[in-house]
């Protein structure tokens, strides 16, 4: 009776150096929690409540207006779907030049690989607004290529410049670096020894690629996949610069929406409209990624 | 079954010699391990003759056809890799039916070979099972089935037991051994582990720096070393350097008679051919006694600061710094790397206390 008690005892009251251990760990995990509550929860939960709650004349009054606003008007659709689009485009066109260069980078032994590795990388390093810069001064009016085309006597380009495959390649040219490390990263759980024993079982490279080599990154494409969707809906600069001025991707619509229009619920609805696509991509991901680890158990 | 032939193999990577003229004939059915220390080239050696390496000189000949520049999957070969190498995205009958999936073979055959193949292993019933809910040593079963669900004509293991413990090493060595030579399929296998290719193999290759030092039968190899460097690489072997002079090594312990030039010479004797007898006044004395439960080992140390083992019965008693006598059987001798004789000497008493 006596033993049982006092062991009971111990186990719910525990040790003070485990005690101890519990609370330093708690006062550890507590900044970020705190950051990411301060910064991100409250931010969105606010941003929910400010579209959703009005002033009347009479106090407060629950109302969708905002939301009913945003998807009867035909040019905030137009918005939106150019947005998707860009975004569609951006991942495929991400995925098509990345994942060569990240198989490249994984299973070439050249040094070459080194410096591949280098150039994939220095977009990272260079600021958007330098990039739309360079762009409009290459591949705009009268610009870089248009000038060489022009000295060897050839017509001058059909420039991507205030179109939306301007801020396609401004997008795309900017998120090389990362989706390329993220698919390194990925295929860095694919072995040397997995792929050459589905060579010795008489894989060539589309069959390695297909039953082997995807299946196992699945994951790393659904991180792209997320990044590329976040990363392009919040993309501000390229839209802005390089995009077409009419319809609009989502960024330069809710800047414009709030400091030209004024219409700060307008532009919080937008930004939530963005933040619930968003999201549906984020789940999907995190969906993915539990169901993989549960199958793994 | 099939012959292979390796034809002065060469291969260097940056500009690093790592094979340098190798040449090797595996007969039919015939089970060769390649043995040798880290960085003696083994592994490559495999990898050339899988085609995962190209040598940059020299012919793969197997069969007599040349199959030097052909790609992995070309190949009539089946690799078994240390690290099992399993597709983890797929069932245990998944990666074992990948192979002949690919050759277009109709489902049923797919099926039924993979049982087979399965059932040969001793894996039957676990086809649907995913390979990380296996076992280690299930996990190389598998790598085994799905290399030889192939019927390939030349099976190459490297170091396949190499990261199982040493009961299921022991168990699964003699159960490959048991299925090579019931499908007499012609094995190249790469350890460096000298019990596993003593206990496996027909034939032993040592290599050295890429080269070749010797080849031979285990008994060969462990009785008859040609040199010096595979005489202490394969088994224990005390070696004691001396002089010859007129015939007759001038080593305290140890006079052995043999017909080889003066100089300095070293004397190689194993363990078990040495004897230990009780004896006051040698100055030789127990250091420390091994008991491995088949046998003991008994360290010696010598006046002059060497140390001696000696393999004596489970059933003799030794105690820490009793003086012993030490009387050899057989002894080997070596002048640098080259062995000059070997001498069978007589034995005067064999007693253990």
């Amino acid at each position: 009776m006596t033993d049982l008690a006092s062991s009971g005892t111990r186990r719910t009251g525990g040790t003070a150096a485990s005690n101890g251990r519990g609370l330093t760990g708690l006062l550890l995990v507590s900044a970020p929690v705190a950051l990411l509550g301060w910064l991100i929860i409250y931010p969105i939960f606010n941003a929910i409540a400010r579209t959703l709650v009005v002033q009347t004349e009479t106090g407060t009054a629950f109302s969708v207006d905002t939301y009913v606003r945003f998807f009867s008007d035909g040019y905030a659709l137009a918005n939106l779907w150019l947005t998707l689009w860009v975004t569609a485009v951006c991942a495929a066109l991400l995925l098509a030049i990345c994942l060569p260069l990240a198989l490249y980078l994984r299973f070439a032994k050249s040094r070459v690989a080194g410096v591949l590795q280098g150039l994939a990388l220095f977009p990272m390093f260079v600021p958007s607004v330098i990039l739309a810069y360079a762009l409009i001064r290459t591949i705009g009016p009268n610009g870089g290529v248009d000038l060489v085309l022009n000295a060897l006597g050839l017509p001058k380009i059909n420039s991507p410049y205030l179109t939306p495959w301007g801020p396609i390649i401004g997008l795309v040219w900017d998120n090389i670096p990362l989706t390329t490390l993220m698919l390194v990263a990925g295929l860095g759980a694919v072995s040397d020894n997995a792929v050459e024993a589905a060579r010795d079982a008489g894989a060539r490279p589309l069959a390695l690629l297909r039953h082997i080599i995807f299946p196992q990154i699945g994951n790393a494409m659904l991180v792209v996949l997320s990044f590329t969707v976040l990363s392009i809906f919040s993309a501000f600069t390229l839209p802005y610069v390089l995009g077409p001025a009419s319809p609009e991707m989502m960024g330069p619509f809710m800047q414009r929406t709030f400091s030209q229009v004024m219409d700060t619920r307008m532009a919080v609805t937008q930004a939530v409209i963005s933040f619930l696509i968003c999201a549906v991509f984020g789940a999907f991901y995190v969906r993915s990624i539990a169901k993989n680890r549960e199958a793994r158990r | 079954m099939a012959q292979l032939t390796l034809k002065n193999l060469g291969k260097s990577f940056d500009d690093t010699d790592v094979i340098r003229d190798l040449s090797l004939d595996v007969a039919d059915g015939e089970l060769v391990c390649l043995l040798g220390p880290s960085g003696s080239g083994k592994s490559t050696v495999l990898r050339m003759v899988g085609g995962f390496e190209t040598p940059n000189r020299g012919a793969i000949l197997i069969d007599g056809e040349d199959h030097t520049r052909v790609p992995p999957e070309k190949r009539p070969t089946g690799m078994v890799f240390q690290s099992h190498a399993l597709w983890s995205h797929m069932s245990v009958a998944g990666n074992v039916a990948f192979g002949l999936k690919l050759r277009g073979l109709p489902k049923a055959q797919i099926r039924q070979k993979v049982q087979e193949a399965l059932a040969l292993v001793g894996l039957k019933g676990y086809g649907e099972r995913r390979v990380w809910q296996l076992s280690g040593g299930q996990q190389q079963r598998v790598a085994i089935a799905r290399a030889l669900v192939l019927e390939p004509k030349i099976l190459l293991l490297d170091e396949p037991f190499a990261s199982l413990d040493q009961h299921l090493r022991e168990r699964l060595r003699e159960e490959l051994r048991d299925i090579q030579r019931r499908l007499g399929i012609t094995t190249l296998f790469v350890t460096h582990g000298q019990d596993e290719a003593l206990a496996l193999a027909d034939r032993i290759v040592v290599l050295r720096g890429g080269e070749i030092e010797q080849v031979a039968s285990p008994d060969r190899m462990y009785r008859g070393p040609q040199t010096r460097f595979v005489a202490g690489f394969i088994g224990s072997m005390n070696f004691l350097p001396c002089d010859m002079r007129g015939g007759v090594s001038d080593h305290p312990l140890f006079a052995v008679r043999a017909a080889v030039p003066d100089g300095p010479v070293e004397l190689a004797i194993r363990p078990e051919a040495l004897t230990l007898c009780p004896a006051r006044g040698t100055g030789m004395r127990v250091h420390l006694v091994t008991d491995y439960g088949t046998h003991l080992l008994v360290d010696v140390d010598l006046p002059d600061g060497g140390r001696l083992k000696a393999m004596c019965p489970p059933s003799a008693r030794y105690e820490t710094g009793q003086e012993v006598a030490p009387e050899a059987s057989h002894v080997a001798l070596f002048r640098g790397d080259a062995k000059l004789a070997e001498v069978t000497l007589e034995r005067r008493v064999a007693v253990h206390v």
